[in-house]
């Protein structure tokens, strides 16, 4: 195994009274888009703003590309990327001047580069940013993390703001980082915009990681809600019994339950009557949180949840 | 092509610097030029039949002289008032107002260092200083003529200069300390504007009660204009202090940023 992009093992963090962080361990290895995903709160702007040296926690430990962020603040920041989750810069100044000075500070980045960038978010760098809509000035943000090519890109909430051909371009953006080698530590609270652009995810929760896994099986093992409509109605106790299958209401054409792990089942026997249409929503987060609570690995017991 | 920090806040400042100089060059060499007014019998007897105490209170003691009414009124007075808000607005700004604002955060997340952005910003607050009172000493000697106070040297007015620059830069260096180490846009300029009063009252009002005639040896108006710089040149005891000060005030704010977590 190559050594960890991040390692953080116990950190805490306290604002006066306000616990942020409790322990958080957080291993992050290269050549992925890792996901930190949790609600608003939880502590993730928190950590990343520890990685960046720009708060310094009470007691863990913090290695990012193999350094200590308190120690080698600059070295570490030369090799990073970083969008705030709130990118706000003096709005006097035109996207090509604020960029063109950023990339500077890093000892220049290609002009060429930072217009390619901006075409490719459909960004026009002229007008001051403070004229700029907000979801405009998020790409700029975005255009600074990215403009010279680090090594790691740590990115709080990114796609706040952006549109849904923004989030998807995002994404490609994340994908052809990630297939250079280089990898993207990215926080967000919306679970379907992880589940598009991560490989794995971290999920914490009231400042602990509460669990950490592939995309993959997490989106095998989350929930979902499934509405059937069928040409006639249909008994209930057909699908009472099926696999996954939870919060069962059939009223008339109608079948509406919660759904745990593989649709198989549960669509092979709904395929024995006609089907008009099938909706499959996913779950807000809250609900995945409670839900592996009740029932997955996670370590940390699960204080205040409520199911 | 702005490389640097520096170069970065000067250009940032472009408009607020312009404003600050055309409002100090207009208000100084306004009062400035009143002078001709003021140099008359009826004035100077006028002045005469004040009482001393008051005199000395409100520093109107040798105001019918050229150099004495400058000091009293344009040096010690106004444009001081106006030096000493531009210098807390600037001080504060460099840390503790970019803090506030949410714009510290992008420049500190890029390869330098906190000790360097905030060394680099005083630099430029400084050189800024440094621009506004030489403009201002070329206004002054362009009216010096025409308002009859040349017989004040331009190097009386070089010494003079100094003095004002140093004034200003010890209480930008002093907000910056309150906002860098605390990160308060509020406390820094309440420190600042606290501090400008007790200052101003130290070296005037103050030492008119019996007893209390040594705390104008603390107040930097009294270095502003106590040794009379117009008349008697540089006065090295109190530009070393406000040099000193300054120092240690960048000193104070730059380990306090370092020490201490960046608001969101």
């Amino acid at each position: 195994m190559t050594e960890p992009v991040i390692e953080a093992q116990g950190l805490s963090k306290s604002y006066g009274s306000t616990v942020a962080l409790r322990g958080l361990d957080l291993q992050v290895t290269p050549g992925q888009v890792f996901g930190f995903l949790g609600p608003n709160g939880a502590g993730k702007t928190t950590t990343i703003r520890i990685l960046l040296d720009l708060i310094r926690q009470n007691s863990g430990s913090v290695r990012v590309l193999g350094l200590d962020p308190r120690d080698d603040g600059v070295a570490l920041r030369r090799r990073i990327g970083y969008l705030e989750g709130d990118f706000v810069v003096d709005g006097r100044q035109s996207g090509h001047e604020l960029l063109t000075y950023l990339g500077n500070l890093r000892g220049g980045v290609p002009a060429s580069r930072i217009t390619e960038l901006a075409q490719r978010l459909r960004l026009d760098l002229r007008p001051k940013i403070k004229t700029l809509s907000k979801g405009n000035r998020q790409k700029v943000g975005l255009i600074q993390a990215f403009m010279h090519e680090p090594e790691l890109l740590i990115l709080d909430e990114p796609t706040g703001g952006l549109d849904p051909f923004l989030q998807q371009e995002f994404t490609a953006m994340a994908r052809e980082v990630v297939a250079e080698g280089r990898t993207v530590f990215m926080s967000s609270h919306v679970m379907s915009e992880v589940q598009k652009t991560a490989d794995r995810v971290g999920i914490i929760r009231d400042g602990l990681m509460a669990s950490v896994d592939d995309v993959e099986r997490l989106r095998e093992s989350s929930i979902r809600h499934v509405e059937i409509v069928f040409a006639d109605p249909v008994p209930a106790e057909e699908f009472a019994g099926i696999e996954g299958v939870s919060d069962l209401n059939v009223s008339g054409e109608v079948l509406r339950c919660r759904l745990d792990g593989s649709a198989d089942a549960l669509v092979k026997a709904a395929a024995t009557h006609t089907v008009l249409s099938l909706t499959s929503q996913e779950p807000d987060l809250e609900e995945v949180f409670f839900h592996r609570y009740e029932n997955g690995p996670a370590g940390h017991p699960a204080s205040g949840a409520q199911s | 092509m702005i490389r640097s920090v520096y170069a970065k806040w000067l250009w940032d400042s472009r408009r607020s610097l312009l404003a600050w100089t055309l409002g100090i060059l207009f208000v100084g060499c306004g009062y400035a030029a009143f002078w001709p007014t003021i140099d008359n019998p009826d004035i100077a007897e006028l002045i005469a039949n004040y009482p001393e105490a008051i005199l000395e209170a409100l520093n109107y003691t040798n105001i019918t002289t050229p150099d004495g009414y400058l000091m009293a009124t344009v040096y010690g007075l106004v444009v001081a008032v106006l030096m000493l808000v531009f210098a807390i607005a600037s001080g504060t700004r460099i840390i503790a107002g970019e803090e506030e604002a949410g714009t510290l955060d992008v420049t500190l997340s890029h390869p330098v260092s906190r000790a360097s952005v905030a060394l680099q910003r005083v630099a430029a607050f400084v050189t800024a200083v440094v621009a506004l009172v030489a403009v201002f000493w070329v206004a002054m000697l362009a009216v010096a003529g025409p308002a009859s106070f040349d017989s004040v040297s331009p190097a009386r007015f070089a010494a003079m200069h100094l003095h004002l620059g140093l004034f200003t830069v010890v209480f930008g260096c002093l907000s910056f300390a309150v906002g860098a180490a605390t990160g308060r846009r509020a406390l820094a300029l309440a420190v600042g504007a606290v501090v400008g009063v007790i200052a101003y009252a130290a070296s005037g009002i103050i030492p008119q009660v019996e007893g209390l005639e040594w705390v104008k040896d603390y107040s930097a108006f009294f270095w502003l204009t106590g040794s009379a710089p117009l008349t008697n040149g540089v006065d090295p005891a109190h530009v070393g202090i406000m040099l000193g000060l300054s120092v240690l005030f960048v000193a104070i704010g730059t380990v306090g940023l370092q020490r201490r977590d960046l608001a969101v």
